[in-house]
C-alpha cells in the first residue's frame, strides 16, 4: 500500500515542518531573555565605566569588527574543531564503555567508585597534566575534554541501559529478536532517556572545557584570544570574544542535539497537554 | 506430535521454589486454559514454555513453527505508533516490507483499532487500545501457537467478549494451537478445549477437565452452568474461588 505510506511520509514531514516553527515562535520568549540581559549589562556598563564593562554596543561593535576578520574566523574554526572532535570522542568512547557497563553489573559496581575519583580531581589538573604530556597541541584539548566529560556520558549510557524496561526485552525475546537484534531496537534506543541530556551536557563542557585549555594551555584558538585580550586590558575584546564561543555552542546545539532529541522524543511530546508545547 | 509439551518442569526464583513437577501437553489445533490463583506460577510457567526463561529442571519440546505471545501487560514500544509496534513483531519474524504494511492493516481491522489510531503513540492510546495493539502485533506474524498471559483483563466486558471470539474464530480457521491463562473460568469455558489447574503452590497441574463441544459451539447458558457447577461440585476448582474472595477484599 505505497499510498498509505506516502501519507504517513506526509504527515511525518508536515509534523516536522510544524515543528520548526514553533521553534522559531519560541524565539520571541529568547530574544526577550536577551533583551533583559542587555539591560542589565547597560545598567553595569553605566554603573562602573567603560573600563571595567564596555556597553552592550560597543560589544557587538566588536564582535562584528571580529566577524570581518578573517584571522578571527580562524581561531574560532579551531576552537570549534577542537570542542567538536573532542566531543565526538567522548560521545563515542563513553557510550561505548557506559553500555558496556550497564550489561555488566559486576563492571559498573567497579567503575562507579572509579568515576567519583575522576569526577573529584579538578579539570585545572588534567590540563597541567595534559599539557605536561602532549603540550599546546589539539590533543591535549581533547584529552581534556574527554577526561572531564567522560563521567558524565558514560554514567548517562549506562544509567539508561540498567534502568530499561525489561519487560520490553523479554516481548522483542517472544517475538524471536537475538541478542544483538534487542540490543539494537530496544537497549540503544530505551538508553537514549538518559543518555541524551548527558551528551548535551558533554557538549556544552567540551566547549567551555575547549577555551580553558586554549587560554591555559596558551594553544591559540578562543583561549589564545582571550589571554591576549587579558594582557592588553581590551575588556571590549574579551567580551566579544566570549559573546562568539556562546554563541557557537548556542549554534552548536540547535543545529545537532535539539533536532535529535526532538525525533527521539516524538512520543513523549504526544503525552503533553497542549499549553506545555507551546 | 503435539504442538507442546512440558515435561516435569520445575523453576526457582533465589532459591524459592515456584514452580515444581509440571506435566501440561497442548494437542495441534487445541486451547489449553491455564487457571490458578494469583501468584503460582502462571505467567513464569508460559515464559518457560515460549523459551524465555530456562527452567531449572524438566524439559520443553516444542512441534510448532513460530509462536506470538500477548503478556499480562501489552510491552509496547512507547518510542514507535501502533503501526510501529505491530511492525516490530512482523520485522523480526522477517516478513517482507512490501506485504507489512498490508498485515498492518489487517491486524489493526480484527481487533477494531481505527486507521487513525495506527499513527498514535502507545501514550495517546487508552489501556484497552493499548492491549488491542498487544493483541495484533501477535495475531499480524500469522503464528501457529499463541502464548495468552491473561491478555483480556484490561478490556471491559462487551470488547472482551468481542476478543474471545476473534480467538476461537482465528484459532479456528487457521488450526492455531494455544496456552490461555486466565482467572476468569468463564473465558475458560468459551474459548479452551480443556481446561488444567495449577497448584496453589506451583506444585504441578492439579488436574484437567475436558469440555465438551468446540469453543464458538457451546452456548452462553451451557458455559454459565459449567462454570456453575465448576465452583459449586468440582473440588479441583476450590482455589479458583479463594481467589475471587481475595480479590474482592
Ligand atoms: N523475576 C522474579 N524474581 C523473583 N521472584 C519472581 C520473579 N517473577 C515472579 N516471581 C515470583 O514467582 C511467583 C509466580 O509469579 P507469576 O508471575 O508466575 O505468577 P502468576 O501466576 O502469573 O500470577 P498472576 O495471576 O497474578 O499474574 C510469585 O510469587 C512471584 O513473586
Ligand atoms: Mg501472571
Amino acid at each position: 500500500m505505497p499510498s498509505a505510506t506516502r501519507r504517513s511520509l506526509l504527515h511525518r514531514l508536515a509534523e516536522r515542518a510544524g515543528r520548526v516553527l514553533a521553534f522559531l515562535w519560541s524565539g520571541w520568549a529568547g530574544l526577550a531573555a536577551l533583551c533583559l540581559l542587555a539591560a542589565a549589562w547597560q545598567a553595569g556598563h553605566e554603573a562602573y565605566g567603560p573600563f571595567i564593562l564596555t556597553s552592550p554596543l560597543d560589544t557587538v561593535a566588536a564582535v562584528a569588527a571580529l566577524a570581518s576578520d578573517p584571522e578571527a574566523w580562524a581561531i574560532g574554526a579551531l576552537t570549534l574543531q577542537r570542542a567538536i572532535t573532542g566531543f565526538v570522542l567522548v560521545a563515542a568512547a563513553g557510550t561505548a564503555l557506559g553500555v558496556m557497563a550497564g550489561y555488566s553489573p559486576a563492571t559498573l559496581r567497579l567503575t562507579g567508585p572509579l568515576i567519583t575519583v575522576l569526577m573529584g580531581v579538578p579539570p585545572i589538573a588534567w590540563i597541567v597534566l595534559a599539557m605536561i604530556w602532549f603540550g599546546g597541541s589539539d590533543a591535549t584539548v581533547r584529552t581534556v575534554i574527554l577526561i572531564s566529560a567522560l563521567p558524565v556520558v558514560f554514567m548517562g549510557a549506562a544509567r539508561g541501559i540498567t534502568t530499561r524496561d525489561r519487560g520490553l526485552d523479554r516481548m522483542a525475546e517472544a517475538f524471536g529478536a537475538g541478542p544483538v537484534q534487542r540490543f539494537l531496537t530496544i537497549g540503544l534506543r530505551q538508553s537514549t532517556t538518559t543518555l541524551f541530556p548527558a551528551l548535551a551536557l558533554a557538549l556544552g563542557t567540551a566547549f567551555k572545557v575547549a577555551v580553558m585549555a586554549e587560554l591555559l594551555a596558551n594553544a591559540g584558538g578562543i583561549g589564545g584570544a582571550l589571554a591576549d585580550a587579558r594582557i592588553n586590558l581590551d575588556i571590549a575584546q574579551a567580551l566579544a570574544w566570549v559573546t562568539v564561543s556562546v554563541a557557537l555552542l548556542i549554534s552548536v546545539e540547535y543545529t545537532l542535539v535539539h533536532p535529535a532529541k526532538a525525533e527521539v522524543d516524538r512520543w513523549r511530546r504526544a503525552a503533553q497537554p497542549w499549553g506545555v508545547k507551546r | 506430535m503435539t504442538a507442546l509439551t512440558l515435561d516435569g518442569v520445575g523453576h526457582a526464583y533465589l532459591g524459592r521454589t515456584i514452580l515444581e513437577d509440571i506435566d501440561l501437553a497442548v494437542a495441534p489445533g487445541e486451547i489449553v486454559a491455564l487457571v490458578g490463583p494469583s501468584g503460582c506460577g502462571k505467567s513464569t510457567l508460559a515464559h518457560i514454555a515460549a523459551g524465555l526463561t530456562n527452567p531449572r529442571t524438566g524439559r520443553v519440546r516444542r512441534g510448532y513453527a513460530r509462536h506470538a505471545m500477548i503478556f499480562q501487560d501489552p510491552a509496547l514500544l512507547p518510542w514507535a505508533t501502533t503501526a510501529g509496534n505491530i511492525d516490530y513483531g512482523l520485522r523480526l519474524a522477517g516478513v517482507s516490507r512490501r506485504t507489512r504494511s498490508a498485515r498492518i492493516a489487517k491486524a489493526a481491522v480484527q481487533v477494531a483499532l481505527e486507521p487513525e489510531d495506527l499513527q498514535k503513540f502507545p501514550v495517546e492510546l487508552s489501556g484497552g487500545m493499548r492491549q488491542r495493539t498487544a493483541i495484533a502485533r501477535a495475531l499480524a506474524i500469522e503464528p501457529d501457537f499463541i502464548f495468552f498471559d491473561e491478555p483480556f483483563t484490561a478490556l471491559d466486558v462487551a470488547l472482551r467478549r468481542r476478543m474471545q471470539d476473534l480467538v476461537i474464530a482465528t484459532c479456528a480457521a487457521g488450526r492455531i494451537s494455544g496456552l490461555f491463562i486466565t482467572h476468569d473460568l468463564s473465558e475458560a469455558a468459551r474459548l479452551a478445549h480443556r481446561v488444567a489447574v495449577l497448584d496453589t503452590r506451583g506444585q504441578g497441574i492439579l488436574g484437567e477437565r475436558l469440555l465438551a463441544g468446540a469453543p464458538g459451539h457451546r452456548s452462553d447458558k451451557a458455559v454459565f452452568a459449567w462454570v456453575q457447577a465448576a465452583l459449586r461440585q468440582d473440588p479441583l476448582f476450590r482455589h479458583i474461588h479463594d481467589v475471587d474472595e481475595r480479590q474482592i477484599a
